[in-house]
């Protein structure tokens, strides 16, 4: 039951989440397809050059969610407590006397490094790793200034 | 047509957007806008690579957004700089100077 209320509330923040971005990312679309059209493109034409303009929506869609997802308040709350785990291991280890005691600190540090790895894993999709996806280095175009006449005119 | 493709230096993006977002909260439409308009049509933003840019920047706290009601009545997102983002944009510009100082140093030496 617990999962179940858990998944719901997973799916429908994400839902959410989808429909924001798109509602976002609609509207600068629209802005573009208005400007156009003001310019004196047809209605058809205008929708085509301001996706084209735009670049690949889903693409775009996808990488603003993953930023989003990955900066969760489920997320942010296992990461930090797998830091105090882990700190708390590491004062353990540090002030224990015992080797018992010793080893309830390792187990702690070894649940913070796992528990890390396994957020961090999660954290990847295929597309991080394709080309074109790279969210650190988005691409711009430079026009030589002779060619300024004729960018104003497309 | 001396139309080329150019990769961004890493954090230029950035760069330009907070330093439009400097004088007014804008929506994403709005931001790729006054850059081409500054920039007189010579850099163009694509404008898809924006938004992963700006969440990225949000995600840093250098930004804050709020849905609002755009120009044309329309629910947009606008986005304005945090103090955090303020002291980005200064750390940015000073090193975009050093960077193209050095760049410029290296060119005429050649």
């Amino acid at each position: 039951m617990k999962i179940e209320i858990a998944n719901w509330f997973k799916n429908s923040n994400r839902k959410q989440l989808v429909f924001e971005v798109e509602d976002e990312l609609r509207f600068h679309i629209e802005m573009l397809e208005r400007k156009y059209a003001q310019e004196g493109m047809s209605a058809a034409a205008a929708k085509a050059a301001a996706l084209r303009r735009f670049g690949s929506l889903e693409r775009a869609m996808k990488q603003c969610v993953n930023i989003r997802n990955r900066n969760s308040r489920l997320r942010r709350v296992l990461k930090t407590s797998l830091i105090i785990i882990g700190l708390l291991g590491l004062s353990i280890r540090m002030l224990g006397s015992d080797l018992n005691v010793h080893h309830i600190g390792d187990i702690l540090i070894m649940i913070a490094i796992a528990g890390r790895l396994l957020l961090y894993v999660r954290g990847l999709s295929p597309s991080n790793f394709l080309s074109g996806t790279n969210e650190t280095c988005p691409s711009i175009v430079t026009e030589a200034p002779q060619d300024r006449s004729k960018l104003r005119g497309a | 047509m001396a139309n080329d493709r150019t990769d961004l230096m890493q954090g230029t993006l950035e760069l330009l957007i907070l330093n439009t977002l400097a004088r007014e909260s804008m929506h994403g439409y709005g931001i790729v806008q006054r850059i081409q308009e500054k920039a007189e049509d010579l850099l163009k933003v694509e404008d898809g690579s924006l938004y992963p840019a700006l969440y990225r920047m949000e995600e840093r706290g250098w930004i804050k957004s709020e849905w609002g009601i755009s120009e044309n009545n329309r629910r947009a997102k606008f986005y304005e700089l945090t103090k955090a983002g303020q002291k980005q944009l200064e750390a940015e510009r000073a090193n975009w100077k050093r960077i193209s100082k050095a760049v410029t140093k290296i060119l005429q030496a050649t």
